[in-house]
């Protein structure tokens, strides 16, 4: 297509094209352990993205060599279904999956107590049903949630969101058109307490933007932290025939 | 209340001294470190909901003969780790060669973990008498998380259990349960044990397991 | 516990049997509970998930105008692929698909195209040079058994939900692709010289064979695969025949209502 920026506009009396402010993420809905045969599932929706986590594991690496004496190692493995994207994809992974799949396990990996389980695999599958700018994020957010699902041990929660820049304003959590056509994107992962875990961005940013947008993102992290936490809180009272009390969630 | 639901990385409190299981310390703070429930104690100890069985010396685990090299047969006990049962830790003296004629593929056997390497190396042994090739009765499958409600506060809950459904249970930590009776016995048996698991965590189970099986035996005569 | 059934569950199963029992206390000629959700992708065509008992599947149909086969210039085209991803089982590699997956694929597949549920016909663009494109695009999400009906009846379910994207295309307006039929695929094992329909993982796994059946509407048979490394007497494949019919009617007038 080869439409100017300056002739689409994607922004009317200051909402974005699907209604929302500048600094507003998609609705999410996150179901927790939706899967029967794997160890922790989760499936989430980010706006129109559709996509469902399993965690296997800690269990036997195959192959063997693979296996390391101290501690377990962590595989992920993005996957989009062919009928996730309007032009129907082939089936398997592609250059992008696989970079996508290595900087999301490197975006969980630091918060996970590998050492507990020499010698063993914590396997991350992430699979997109649908698609809509931010599947990386979607993922991250469900793989998250799928791990703590699984019983698997960890210093924190990993939440992800976007910022990106279009028509010459930063906005929080870009859809499929804004990141198309929009300046630039930036998915950003982080604990709950600001340590960052993903950074990638890719477009034109000043450096003032940058900060700016950074701390857009890690606002959308938070706030998507919220919803995980709130959806694994719910679950547990879902098994319980007695009320629970909440711990207070971290400040 | 002394019991809340906790997810990783949620803070459990400003005392390092109260770290108790599935927490660590941060700067002086307790947190935790798995999805489950945190038990507010003299220490704080947080159990999971889910998780893999982790074996360690002195538990008894019910595995499965998954394979039978020279002088060992490996054992699926349930976790990222096999067993690995050696020869001379059967009961019998046998030579290798007869080994898959006492315990061979898909047998099912009552262990016990006799040593865990920092490698996780799992030693089993079946060199007692309460253990053994199971040949009858039913295997079933809870949660190990559940195990310690099972058992009790010193085997308090299991001895009932075993009193008053008049059956041989033997309890794996590894999840995995053996029943012994009757066929109405360990139809019972079944449906008490996965009722336990259900309600595990909550107060004043012993007391409906109780009024439980007296009116599913009253039920019954 | 691993992919290994112990002896002991074996024993189990095989016991049940001899009393005419299933360990989840079906009736051996009945099926675990379906839903069927239909239009779950917007992006897709044509779309469904599907429950079976605890299996769960995705298909989902993508269309687009294409070349047709050299020797079938004026007919529409249609391709199958089934994703057996890992996330769906403990037994599940990644990669391409495997024997197990390809034979799934071609399973479904073979429904549709000799049930006649598509006219291919009706799919040409211009005559020699462009017709419609049918990918049909199976992902399975949880592996609880008999994923091969669950797949079919998603396939069908998604084919009779697609709507052609002519107008994405400039080929006029969007339109519903018309479905001649509804192909239902049952699938049966042969243990312990019992036949139980709609198997769940453990009683695929100490199956000696497995039979699928896929009827049409009219009560005939569009499409037959024997699985597994077992022998069926003629009797048993008649009746495994029988009952399949029976039981596609069964979910192909309840599936319809929805």
């Amino acid at each position: 297509m080869d439409m100017d920026e300056a002739e689409i506009s994607f922004f009317k009396d200051g909402l974005r094209l699907d209604g929302r402010g500048a600094d507003q993420i998609r609705p999410i809905k996150i179901e927790v352990g939706v899967l029967a045969r794997a160890d922790g599932s989760c499936y989430v929706e980010m706006g129109k993205n559709k996509v469902i986590a399993a965690v296997y594991g800690p269990r036997e690496v195959h192959p063997r060599h693979l296996q390391e004496v101290t501690r377990a190692i962590v595989r992920y493995r993005y996957n989009m279904a062919s009928f996730s994207v309007e032009e129907r994809k082939r089936p398997g992974p592609d250059r992008r999956s696989h970079e996508l799949s290595k900087v999301s396990r490197e975006a969980l990996e630091p918060v996970i107590l590998t050492s507990y389980f020499p010698r063993s695999v914590i396997d991350v599958f992430v699979e997109v049903l649908q698609a809509d700018a931010g599947t990386r994020t979607a993922g991250i957010n469900a793989a998250s949630v799928a791990l703590a699902d699984a019983g698997i041990p960890m210093k924190s929660m990993i939440s992800s969101c976007a910022a990106g820049k279009v028509g010459d304003t930063l906005i929080m959590d870009p859809m499929k058109e804004e990141d198309n056509f929009g300046q630039a994107d930036m998915p950003v992962a982080m604990t709950p307490s600001g340590e960052i875990t993903l950074l990638q961005m890719d477009g034109r940013l000043s450096q003032e933007e940058f900060r700016q947008a950074l701390q857009m993102a890690m606002r959308g992290c938070r706030e998507v932290y919220e919803i995980q936490r709130k959806s694994l809180l719910d679950k547990y009272s879902q098994l319980e025939s007695e009320p629970v009390q909440e711990v207070q969630a971290l400040e | 209340m002394d019991r809340k639901v906790v997810v990783p990385g949620d803070l459990l409190s400003e005392d390092a001294k109260r770290s108790g299981e599935g927490t660590f310390v941060k700067d002086g703070k307790v947190y935790s470190l798995l999805y489950g429930l945190a038990n507010y104690k003299d220490k704080i100890n947080v159990i999971p909901l889910a998780g893999k069985y982790v074996p360690a010396p002195g538990d008894n685990v019910i595995g499965v003969i998954k394979d039978i090299t020279f002088s060992n047969w490996i054992v699926d006990i349930n976790s990222p780790y096999d067993g690995l049962l050696h020869i001379s830790e059967f009961p019998k003296r046998i030579e290798a060669e007869e080994m898959s004629k006492y315990l061979r593929m898909g047998s099912s056997i009552m262990t016990r973990v006799k040593d865990v390497d920092p490698t996780m190396k799992v030693e089993l042994t079946l060199n007692d008498r309460k253990l053994g090739s199971i040949r009858t009765g039913r295997v079933i499958e809870i949660s190990h998380t559940r195990v310690p409600r099972l058992i009790g506060k010193g085997g308090s809950m299991i001895s009932m259990l075993k009193k008053e459904m008049n059956c041989n249970i033997f309890v794996g930590q590894n999840g995995m349960i053996w029943i012994s009776g009757g066929e109405e016995e360990m139809d019972l048996a079944l449906k008490t044990i996965l009722l336990i698991e259900k309600e595990a965590h909550t107060n004043g189970l012993t007391d409906r397991i109780v009024e439980f099986l007296k009116s599913e035996k009253g039920a019954r005569s | 516990m691993s992919s290994v059934l112990s002896e002991i569950r074996k024993d189990y199963l095989y016991n049940l049997v001899l009393k005419g029992e299933r360990a989840d206390g079906r009736k051996f000629d009945e099926y675990r509970e379906i839903s069927i959700e239909k239009n779950v992708i917007s992006k897709a065509e044509g779309s469904a998930l599907v429950k079976l008992g605890l299996s769960q599947v995705m298909v989902g149909v993508k269309m687009q105008p294409g070349e047709p086969f050299p020797d079938s210039p004026n007919r529409g085209v249609i391709i199958t692929n089934a994703e057996l991803v890992p996330l769906a089982s403990p037994t599940f590699e990644p990669g391409p698909p495997n024997e197990v997956g390809i034979e799934l694929a071609r399973l479904v597949d073979r429904g549709v195209r000799e049930s006649k549920a598509v006219d291919l016909e009706k799919l040409c663009i211009i005559p020699g040079k462009q017709v419609w494109v049918i990918f049909i695009d199976v992902h399975i999400l949880d592996d609880c058994g008999n994923i091969k009906d669950a797949s079919s009846l998603g396939a069908i379910a998604a084919l009779l939900t697609t709507r052609v994207p002519a107008s994405r295309f400039g080929l006029g307006e969007d339109y519903s692709l018309p479905v001649n039929d509804v192909p239902i695929a049952t699938t049966a094992i042969e243990f312990g010289d019992v036949l139980m329909f709609d198997p769940d993982v453990d009683e695929e796994s100490i199956a000696n064979t497995k039979l699928t059946v896929i009827s049409t509407a009219d009560g005939s048979i569009c499409g037959m695969q024997k699985s597994g490394p077992g022998m069926l007497t003629p009797e048993q494949a008649n009746r495994i025949v029988d009952i399949a019919c029976q039981k596609a009617r069964e979910i192909r007038e309840k599936f319809l209502e929805v």
